[in-house]
């Protein structure tokens, strides 16, 4: 087992677990703090994909301004007690074993998948690049021009509505 | 690196979009250096950017279909009459929203930007042509419709109805964007149009992965459409918000999402046209039913009207179904009352989607426009704001607005002469051509069950007497405007389709297609 | 070869939806059903980044962009609804969020 794939099942066994933690632990701070470990481990395990730059944001855009923007929450409303234990119900059950039938369906037909020849890797230049900021970028600015637009407004909505809802009346 | 070459050209698409999100921008800067005491300006700034954007995207609907920005949008007659349909439902709740507002001293900028930031959002979405894209003029639209839910908090309500819209909003963006990367996975490619043929190829070597990416897909719209089962968010956020937001829900963002369902669904549906007619089918008939039997016993109008509206989202769903042929898979279409062989003609299918939801827009906006006045400020958080009885006698005290609301309900009931009655037959034609026979006669059943409270208000309006300490509701010159309009709209399109139904059904409705 | 083969990175990301999935079902604090969905967006990174790599494609590593801009927009809008919820109510139980009965 190449070191690679090796680091990929630590990662990915830590993702898992953490990810657990944010179902389980009884506390919102627990479960926002699992949550950090689980976005580094991805961003481990995102790396490992040869993809750097999304990498990278993970860790800025997500464990870090997002998940403090979460912290600020629970520290402002200063939830600290635990919540109570869950109480079972029919509908909750179903859900929960609706979601787990769709996690071993398409678990099941992953295995199904033609193994891909990755011919692309060989082209030593195109591996280099694959995935680098430049590589990234340089798409998102020419083909994908318009979901970038988009997205500046979707932000400049974001804040003008988080603005409007945290206010205290209006 | 090449730089795309955009010129002017290129962005007219997007203009309706462009005018929209710039009037959005003059409303916020407006906040800042305008600070005057009357606020009315804001109503006239965002009633004008919806007018133009509606008129650019009407001038735009009558070229050929084309694949604009790398093929990541297109521009067909169905996205701009979508675009139209939205700006006009998009003015009506702005008028709505004016004396709305000012009764509660809540007259924002931010309000009207957010309107005009969502409504950009649906014009975009009618447009996009790639699951990403989709996926974020979509959020574009949920973003700001989650705000403009908790944007008046008066009482707990409208913020824990926006949470719980978010919630499930969020949910179900993520239940959509897990089936598209899956659809990534399996086609190598984002873009509706080149999935096909890859798609077509997975259904047979991969077809458990393939069906579960489709299904989540749908699970995603279903929610956003608000279909049964996947309805249960829509009752409690329609009662939450304020009025005139609910009015927006229920015209544009139902426009939209469905103008999005369409597009995805008649590109992936090309893959395996008969699992995904059974399963608009299904969609359509529970949703159909169970919104008309869950509408049934409210009494709370505002309540009734979400459930109505969930029944609308099944009679939609029937026309989208009408899309795909139908050889004998259909539910119920084995039946020994199939006539003859089905052919989709898909025009026919359009203009009955299209109608329907200009129909829907009209009646839905002029219903929540007569509910929004008769709602007072003093109500508070109480359900009683829209209880039955507030509609008692509303023929002595205020005849212009209970004859108005007759015509709303008439229209949302499907009953002659009204354009409601018109968008049915147009769809339920549609179904019977492409041989949904027994999904026809369902959804012919199920508004004669909707009939039954679409009437009772009127009856209530009409035989009942008023209140004896019945205030009388006070007059607002922009919520008359807008229900002059829609009512004149809901007759006078009831009475003449002619025009409007023509360009409904002219060819090349849709890129991609004959 | 890839180093992992793609089925256990896609398992991964699978797993991770799910585990969102059940949160979001069975969990009552709101904070921690948005931070369920927020693995459950994380999960569909993930199967866009296996593909891409898979691929060779960097549609899916543009994919995930914008998807982390999403989150962050959603992010943003949902606290600020937590916050409004918090005030009004002093609870973001979910099911004592129930004033809403016909």
């Amino acid at each position: 087992m190449s070191a690679e794939a090796l680091l990929f099942y630590v990662f990915a066994l830590c993702t898992v677990v953490s990810a657990g933690a944010v179902v389980l632990a009884r506390g919102p701070m627990t479960s926002a703090m699992s949550l950090v470990a689980t976005f580094f481990f991805l961003a481990g395990v995102y790396a490992l994909l040869w993809a750097h730059t999304i990498a990278v944001l993970q860790v800025l855009v997500y464990a870090g301004a997002i998940m403090v923007l979460f912290l600020f929450v629970i520290m402002l409303l200063s939830m600290t007690e635990p919540e109570p234990a869950m109480k079972l119900n029919v509908a909750r059950v179903v859900g929960a074993l609706s979601a787990v039938g769709l996690g071993a369906a398409l678990i099941a037909s992953f295995w199904k998948l033609p193994t891909q020849p990755m011919g692309w890797a060989e082209d030593s230049a195109r591996a280099a690049a694959f995935g680098t900021l430049k590589t990234v970028g340089e798409i998102i600015y020419t083909r994908y021009l318009l979901p970038f637009e988009s997205v500046s407004l979707l932000l400049l909505a974001a804040i003008v509505g988080a603005v409007v809802v945290a206010k205290p009346r209006i | 690196m090449t730089l795309p070459d955009l010129t002017a050209a290129d962005l007219q698409p997007v203009l309706p979009a462009l005018v929209l999100a710039a009037g959005a921008s003059v409303l916020l800067l407006s906040e800042v250096f305008l600070t005057t005491a009357s606020r009315s300006h804001l109503a006239l700034i965002a009633l004008g950017s919806s007018v133009l954007a509606g008129g650019v995207a009407l001038a735009t609907a009558f070229e050929p279909a084309h694949a604009v920005f790398q093929g990541l949008a297109v521009q067909d007659p169905f996205s701009s009459f979508v675009t139209v349909v939205v700006c006009l439902g998009l003015a009506g709740v702005v008028l709505l929203s004016a004396d709305f507002l000012k009764q509660r001293q809540a007259e924002r900028g931010e309000y009207y930007a957010l309107m005009l930031f969502a409504a950009a959002g649906m014009s975009l979405l009618a447009m996009s042509a790639e699951l990403i894209t989709l996926f974020i003029n979509l959020e574009v639209l949920s973003v700001s419709t989650y705000a403009l839910t908790a944007f008046l908090r008066r009482g707990p309500r409208p913020a824990e109805a926006a949470f719980k819209y978010f919630i499930l909003g969020a949910f179900s963006a993520a239940l959509f964007l897990y089936g598209s990367a899956l659809l990534y996975g399996v086609t190598g490619t984002t873009r509706l149009a080149d999935m096909v043929g890859p798609l077509r190829t997975a259904m047979h070597t991969q077809p458990w992965l393939a069906t579960c990416a489709l299904a989540l897909v749908a699970a995603g719209f279903a929610f956003k459409v608000a279909a049964v089962p996947f309805h249960m968010w829509a009752p409690d956020v329609y009662e939450g918000a304020p009025t005139p937001v609910t009015a927006l829900m229920s015209a544009g963002v139902k426009a939209a999402a469905f103008a999005g369902l369409v597009r995805v669904f008649l590109f992936l549906g090309r893959a395996d046209p008969e699992v995904v007619a059974l399963a608009l089918s299904a969609l359509a008939v529970l949703t159909m039913v169970g919104g008309n039997l869950l509408a049934l016993p409210q009494r709370n109008v505002k309540r009734m009207l979400a459930y109505s509206s969930i029944a609308h989202a099944g009679y939609l769903l029937l026309g989208v179904a009408a899309l795909f042929p139908h050889p004998g898979t259909g539910v119920l279409a084995a039946t020994p009352l199939m006539l003859g062989s089905p052919a989709v003609n898909s025009a026919d299918a359009y203009k009955g989607i299209l109608f329907y939801l200009l129909a829907y827009t009209v009646s839905s906006v002029g219903a929540f426009g007569v509910l929004s006045v008769l709602e007072r400020h003093a109500d508070g958080d109480g359900a009683t704001a829209w209880d039955l009885d507030r509609f008692s006698g509303l023929a002595q005290r205020r005849p212009g607005w209970a004859v108005a609301m007759a015509a709303f309900m008439l229209s949302l009931a499907g009953i002659p002469p009204t354009v409601g009655f018109m968008g049915k037959l147009l769809v339920f034609r549609a179904a019977v051509d492409s041989g949904l026979l027994g999904l026809a006669i369902i959804g012919v059943l199920a508004s004669a069950a909707g009939a039954y409270y679409y009437l009772r208000i009127v009856v209530y309006m009409f035989m009942r007497p008023a209140p004896a300490e019945g205030v009388l509701p006070e007059k607002y010159w922009a919520t008359e405007l807008a229900l002059v309009a829609s009512a004149v709209a809901v007759v006078a399109l009831g009475v003449l389709p002619g025009r409007v139904a023509d360009w409904l059904s002219q060819s090349g409705m849709f890129f991609g297609t004959r | 070869m890839l180093p992992v083969p793609l089925p256990h990175t896609l398992a991964l990301a699978a797993v991770l939806f799910c585990l969102g999935m059940v949160g979001v079902m069975v969990r009552r604090n709101a904070l921690v059903v948005f931070m369920c969905v927020e693995l459950m967006l994380n999960a569909a990174n993930l199967t866009f980044l296996a593909f891409a790599q898979a691929h060779g494609d960097t549609t899916g590593h543009v994919s995930a962009f914008f998807v982390i801009a999403v989150a962050a927009a959603e992010a943003s809008v949902g606290l600020a609804i937590v916050i409004a919820v918090f005030r009004s109510r002093g609870t973001v139980n979910l099911e004592e969020l129930k004033t809403m009965k016909h």
